[in-house]
């Protein structure tokens, strides 16, 4: 049993270091100071409250325990509270709470000059504001009796709260080039976000309430781009979606202009569920005006615009929002079906607009549609084809496509021939008719197609199957006469 | 004598090597169209698309379907343009002809398959399924060249004729092929692979050469009429081999 036996022995070691410590604790315990000790009879009782005129109220306790701990452990109460003693305690009136809290901060300037504290970046800019008559509570941030020593002062409820202590106030940061950024947070906005559980340091990696590293940045824009790395600490998926966009390749050619996470997103006041279609499209027009307008003035623009329909696609619904591609490149060209069929191949959706889902099924199964699919399958295996198959987009357009129904189909219908022409050279207006439209053939449309193909339908079968009694009878014959 | 040149020993020559060479001929453009077309046909399925993958990609095997379609079109043309030669200044037999008799011995085989009738019909050079079958192929491969031809030039033909020709086309052109595929892949092979008559293959479009026997049993007819003389009579199952003329 030797383990055994060292095991307790090391448990018994690890008893006296834990008594020993406790030991030179007590012994470093300070003694109150008898006016403490005095004060310290009412004070120590829990309950006892100061109200104030506008009947907000202060509690009046003071844990003995917590001060003790407290850096300012030697002093005694009458230090701080400069009115009292043991044998005056005067009755005072105070309109606010806050303005209580001010009066009382003012003690601190007594031992710690303006001087003194402003040497901290964070000071120096309260103390600047104090000369526009704001006045700022130095309890707030670093308590009142169970004040700690700077290095290790926790005394926030929360990080954030230590962090808005300074980052509520107006605040700025200046960049190389003169830029200014403003570094105040409402708080109200983070507590509307979707990141309301998270800290501050979550996001701003590297500062804590012990750290508050200077980082010095050329421009506002160059701040913007390094602060938006940090989503990528917990949206890695996003992130590496984005590191195949267009955007993400622009960037990195060094266009500072192309847009990062927080530029769509926003930073404190990321707003839950911000997938409401309109308030999207508007993310991508700043940027991309132009095509907004095109956008806009097209069946599916006007559908989301006007009637606030959501089933339209918006910039994201083709381009993706993440990996945008692209969509000048053959690879792009050739999910234009796909893209467009993500909506137009669902019955669900276009029952509810009158709308056919044949549409895809006949691109598809086409010489066109046929064709870009063994293009899409062979460029793995075989070769890269170098000729370009029309899709939904070069009939129909791409963000100013308009509805084929009604006083727009004319001019469709006009540009059909031009387009055909594009790769059938000499195509005549007869030409166009050789696509039948996305229509099935029927009586009505295309009947000789339709005629043709009823004929063979009932044809097929029945020679098929005259043929087959035949061989089986001839088969019979021969056995029976054999 | 007419029938001394034909027979040798027990064997009657029945085609020329040029009939020879054009069945050939058929077989491989019609093979090499057959499988190209389907797979276009039925691009969708895993065969298909596997073989299409083995030709090197769809574009390819466009090109073979078309340049051997254009070969199909010179074995066609050239068959059409010597059989009307041959029969306007060499007066060949036009026993292709379909008459009344062939339609007539097509119901009395069908009586003869279900037992009212109790012998075959007798047939001349060659017999209704031959004739039919010959028409269904001639005619169809003409259709093919039509509209195969409109489809690779769509451009061209919507100059003069309305866009739908080309959808109605495609329907006629692949349909007329699957036709054609199935006829040949049920009857054709049946006939002159798997009957028991003639298992395990018919040689005759091969070698040129048929025996009496089948030439008795299958064209009696074209028989009497090459050896002048009647088999009427001893019509049916086992010919005595004496009243067979040498």
């Amino acid at each position: 049993m030797k383990s055994g036996e060292r095991i307790i022995l090391f448990l018994l070691s690890l008893f006296w270091v834990f008594i020993i410590s406790i030991d030179s604790v007590s012994a470093a315990d300070t003694a109150l100071s008898e006016e403490a000790q005095k004060c310290l009879g009412c004070h120590a009782q829990l309950g006892i409250v100061k109200k104030f005129e506008n009947n907000e109220s202060v509690t009046a306790y003071v844990d003995a325990e917590k001060f003790k701990a407290s850096v300012h452990n030697s002093l005694t109460c009458s230090d701080c509270h400069d009115e009292f003693s043991s044998d005056k305690h005067p009755a005072r009136k105070f309109r606010s709470k806050k303005q209580y809290k001010i009066r009382s901060s003012l003690v601190c300037k007594h031992c710690h000059t303006d001087q003194q504290i402003s040497a901290k970046p964070i000071h120096a800019s309260l103390l600047g504001e104090e000369s526009e008559n704001k006045s700022h509570v130095c309890t707030d941030c670093h308590g009142s009796h169970s004040i700690m020593p700077v290095a290790g002062g926790k005394i926030f409820a929360s990080e954030k709260q230590y962090c808005l202590s300074c980052h509520g106030h107006k605040l700025n940061m200046v960049f190389k080039d003169g830029e200014t950024l403003a570094l105040k947070v409402d708080a109200l906005l983070i507590d509307a976000s979707v990141h309301n559980k998270l800290t501050c340091s979550d996001c701003h990696y590297g500062f804590s309430s012990e750290e508050h590293p200077q980082r010095n940045f050329r421009t506002k824009r160059d701040y913007a781009i390094a602060s938006a790395e940090s989503c990528r600490r917990c949206h890695f998926d996003k992130y590496t979606k984005t590191m195949e966009s267009i955007h993400y390749t622009m960037l990195s050619q060094g266009n500072l202009k192309a847009p990062v996470c927080t530029d769509c997103h926003g930073s404190h006041s990321i707003p839950p569920g911000g997938k409401e279609k309109n308030f999207v499209v508007k993310k991508c027009q700043r940027c991309h005006p132009e095509i907004y307008e095109i956008y806009a003035k097209s069946i599916h623009g006007k559908a989301l615009i006007s009637e606030h329909i959501q089933d339209v696609p918006i910039c994201i619904d083709c381009h993706t929002a993440h990996n945008i591609t692209d969509p000048r490149t053959s690879d792009y060209r050739e999910r234009v079906p796909d893209i467009c069929g993500n909506c137009h191949a669902n019955k669900e959706i276009m029952e509810k607009y009158g709308l056919s889902t044949d549409v895809v099924k006949t691109y598809l199964s086409d010489f066109h549609g046929v064709t870009l699919g063994f293009y899409k399958k062979q460029k793995e295996t075989l070769y890269k084809p170098a000729r370009q198959i029309a899709v939904c987009t070069d009939c129909h357009g791409t963000h100013n496509i308009s509805s084929v129904i009604g006083s727009d189909a004319a001019i469709i219908k006009a540009n059909l021939a031009k387009r055909c022409q594009k790769c059938h050279e000499g195509a005549t207006e007869n030409f166009q008719d050789a696509w039948l439209s996305h229509y099935k053939p029927s009586l009505t449309r295309a009947p000789m197609v339709f005629i043709v193909s009823l004929i063979y339908r009932v044809f097929i079968p029945f020679a098929m199957i005259g043929l087959i009694l035949q061989i089986l009878l001839h088969i019979w014959r021969y056995a029976v006469t054999r | 004598m007419k029938g001394d040149n034909i027979i040798k020993e027990d064997k009657i020559r029945r085609f020329s090597t040029t009939r020879i060479i054009e069945h050939w001929m058929t077989i491989i453009t019609l093979g090499i169209l057959g499988v190209t077309g389907l797979s276009q046909k039925f691009y969708s399925l895993a065969l298909s698309q596997w073989f299409i993958f083995q030709l090197g990609g769809i574009d390819n095997v466009r090109l073979i379907h078309r340049y051997t379609g254009i070969a199909l079109s010179i074995v066609i043309a050239v068959h059409i343009i010597a059989g009307i030669i041959g029969v306007v200044f060499k007066k060949w037999q036009t026993s292709m002809i379909i008459n009344k008799k062939d339609f007539l011995d097509a119901i009395h085989n069908i009586k003869y398959y279900i037992g009212i009738e109790s012998h075959p019909a007798r047939c001349d050079r060659y017999d209704y399924k031959q004739k039919f079958e010959y028409w269904g192929v001639l005619i169809s491969g003409l259709l093919m060249v039509v509209t195969g031809m409109a489809l690779w030039f769509p451009t061209l033909v919507t100059r003069f004729l309305p866009g739908e020709v080309i959808p109605t086309a495609k329907i006629l052109h692949t349909n007329q092929a699957f036709l054609v595929f199935l006829i040949v892949a049920l009857w054709h092979i049946y006939n002159s692979i798997l009957s028991p008559e003639v298992f395990p293959l018919d040689t005759v479009i091969f070698t040129g050469k048929i025996s009496k026997e089948r030439m008795i049993h299958e064209h009696p007819l074209e028989y009497e009429r090459l050896f002048n003389i009647s088999l009427e009579g001893s019509e049916g199952e086992g010919i005595p081999k004496d009243k067979v003329a040498t």
